[in-house]
């Protein structure tokens, strides 16, 4: 058999996008300055899809969003670029109050394809308006899809996956995982959305972590071996979010670390906790620990390392429930 | 308004200084000293020394993001070391090197920057409002040519103008924003075209005189304490660099011109600035060598105290006394 091809994580979502591009004249991407690139997922679309399909708009996010949101309705399949993901709060009134929510209302007869995406994440030490992930705002609004890759495999399966989903769909990637790479087919595959996967496989403790935390809690279970059997579990959606995949690996370990790099509170590190307590309590031989920031603005400088969660940390609450 | 000599004096002292601070960011980036980004103001650094050395104590002034305020923060009198402490992380930062680029110096009537450019088109309302209600202050609102995409300018714009607030809207345009060129961004080439839908008082100006800058702005101020209300100023100027440093120079997806840069060279701002200074005989050149020596020096000494000031990591639980007021 033939060695399946590497590429880095940008890489994949961009072939993602050029594939999808290819088999559908209906799908486009709208954001700022992509037909040069911010990063390197867009570099080199324009010079094949022209700036019809590579569409770049003034700063204005606003306007940016519009431009998706009322094509969706017309039968375009957008994806909106938002290059940070945080600067979806620009436009956070019509992605939220309106999109999400328009399909319902209205009687659950149009439907609103679109791929809204951008870039966050911890590592930069930007602070908190570049770095925060806005995965937990979005999911908060049933409407709309939500996820994030860990791995370049995940990441071009994915956006595929969002990309032909005929829901709104947030794809947000950690710019801690841009450069990672991964084993990747030339061809174009699916990853369904709302399936969680099992990662490594242990037993002693069930290890919930995605985007750049998949990775530390790869350090973790490295760590670890010898001593403690970490299972890790990549949820990979958010919303909607696979709890059996968790309950079944619990039915195993009996013991749930969650990370999610987000607020402690109201983020689905807690949502997870929340739904294994009400399916799963019997599974359960120790409390539920979650490594998340804690309540407070992310700070840039030298105090992101250890405020975000980190391999320390997610240790320390892998040990605390294994005591 | 003409200038006296004292004002040409210190005018040129802030943009010698203000071009030595920013070579000093463009160093540390490149030398990996500095945190985060730096969007770098080489051949830029005119207008916001001119929009800001002659403003008044209790005068709000928010600066432009390019060059991280830095033209801004010298006619301010901010204290550079304590700014370049805060780019560095370190405890002796402006906001204890919690904010990375985001430095804020509340007493100085400047109150922070933020990651979403054009986030200060909503509060300088209220700033423009408060300066009414109190009287003798008005706000300086300094911003790119791109920003005045976001929707919000308009809100500003129609509220500054409805309420006579006494606000400059202080439009530093370079022709781009990020890889966009002007005419991708906007109909008009002009941004102050925007006010005159609104009646705003508007003009155009070279952003490369500092001189012609502080003038204007001078004038727009002296309007708004008046209480005849907001002006819009736009300065013309350019960008000599890439956005930020690592970043390709692209307009679109193509490599920025050399040839059209190097013309844009030929209006740096301290260059214009010297021969005029020399001409008009304002400064000796044995004056603006000593400028040059003590902008040096400034600049040692403001490294040194960032440098020697300790990396800030204070514990979780002094962090989480911070989020709200006790
Ligand atoms: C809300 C938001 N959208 C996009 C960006 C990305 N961004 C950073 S600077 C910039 C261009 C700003 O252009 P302009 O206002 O003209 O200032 P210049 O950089 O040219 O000095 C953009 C698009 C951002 N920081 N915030
Ligand atoms: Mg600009």
């Amino acid at each position: 058999m033939s060695e399946v091809r590497e590429l880095p994580l940008v890489e994949a979502i961009k072939e993602a996008y050029r594939q999808e591009m290819e088999r559908d004249e209906s799908v486009f991407m709208v954001g700022q300055d992509i037909a040069g690139g911010i990063f390197p997922h867009t570099k080199g679309l324009v010079e094949q899809f022209g700036t019809d399909r590579i569409v770049d708009t003034p700063l204005a996010e606003l306007g940016m969003y519009g431009t998706a949101f009322g094509a969706a309705m017309e039968g375009f399949r957008p994806i909106v670029d938002f290059m940070f993901a945080g600067f979806f709060l620009n436009a956070a009134s019509p992605i939220l109050a309106q999109t999400a929510q328009f399909r319902f209302i209205h009687g659950s007869q149009m439907s609103l394809p679109m791929v809204i995406t951008g870039a966050c994440g911890a590592g930069m030490r930007l602070g908190n308006e570049h770095a925060m992930l806005v995965h937990n705002m979005i999911a908060q609004v049933p409407g709309i899809k939500v996820c994030m890759p860990s791995t370049p495999y995940d990441a071009k399966g994915m956006m595929i996956a969002a990309i032909r989903d005929d829901n709104p769909v947030a794809f947000i990637w950690h710019l801690g995982t841009m450069m990672d790479r991964g084993p990747v087919p030339e061809e174009p595959y699916v990853v369904p959305l709302g399936v969680a996967d099992v990662k490594r496989e242990g037993s002693d403790v069930t290890l919930v972590a995605n985007g750049f935390q998949y990775k530390n809690a790869g350090i973790v279970a490295d760590r670890l071996a010898g001593e403690i059997s970490v299972e890790i579990i990549d949820p990979r959606s958010f919303s909607p979010l696979d709890i059996d995949t968790i309950l079944k690996s619990l039915e195993k370990t009996g013991r749930l670390v969650v990370v999610d790099e987000s607020w402690e509170s109201r983020s689905t590190a807690s949502e997870i906790a929340a739904q294994v307590v009400d399916r799963g309590f019997d599974l359960l031989d120790a409390p539920i620990r979650r490594v998340t920031i804690p309540n407070m603005p992310l700070p840039g400088g030298h105090m992101e390392p250890y405020v975000a969660p980190n391999p320390d940390a997610i240790e320390a609450a892998v040990r605390d429930v294994c005591r | 308004m003409a200038l006296g000599k004292e004002q040409m004096k210190l005018l040129y002292r802030n943009l010698v200084r203000a071009d030595h601070f920013d070579k000093m960011m463009m160093n540390r980036i490149m030398q990996g000293k500095l945190i985060g980004f730096y969007h770098p103001g080489d051949g830029a650094m005119a207008a916001g020394v001119g929009a800001s050395t002659f403003l008044g104590d209790d005068d709000i002034l928010n600066p432009h993001h390019r060059a991280h305020g830095l033209g801004y923060a010298a006619g301010r009198g901010v204290d550079i070391g304590r700014y370049l402490a805060e780019h560095t992380g370190k405890v002796d930062g402006c906001c204890g090197g919690r904010s990375s680029f985001h430095w804020s110096f509340p007493e100085k009537k400047m109150y922070g920057a933020s990651g979403f450019i054009g986030w200060h088109f909503c509060p300088v309302v209220g700033w423009g409002w408060a300066s009414k209600r109190k009287g003798n202050q008005m706000v300086l609102m300094a911003s790119g040519d791109g920003s005045y995409g976001q929707g919000g300018a308009h809100e500003a714009m129609l509220f500054a103008m409805n309420w006579k607030l006494p606000i400059v809207f202080f439009c530093e345009n370079n022709g781009m924003a990020i890889h966009s060129t002007i005419s991708d961004m906007h109909p008009m080439p002009d941004i102050s075209s925007l006010a005159q839908g609104y009646g705003m008082p508007a003009v155009v100006i070279d952003g490369q005189d500092v001189f012609a800058v502080a003038e204007t702005v001078m004038a727009a101020r002296k309007h708004a304490l008046a209480g005849k209300g907001p002006t819009f100023v736009e300065a013309k100027t350019l960008r000599l660099r890439e956005h930020d440093v690592g970043t390709p120079d692209l307009a679109r997806a193509e490599p920025r011109e050399a040839a059209y840069l190097e013309e844009l060279k030929k209006r740096d701002p301290v260059v214009l600035a010297t021969s005029r200074v020399l001409a008009e005989k304002v400064l000796t050149q044995k004056q603006i060598d000593k400028i040059y020596k003590d902008a040096k020096a400034e600049v040692e000494q403001v490294e040194k105290f960032a440098d020697d000031s300790p990396v800030a990591q204070p514990s979780i639980e002094e962090l989480l006394a911070g989020v709200y007021v006790a």
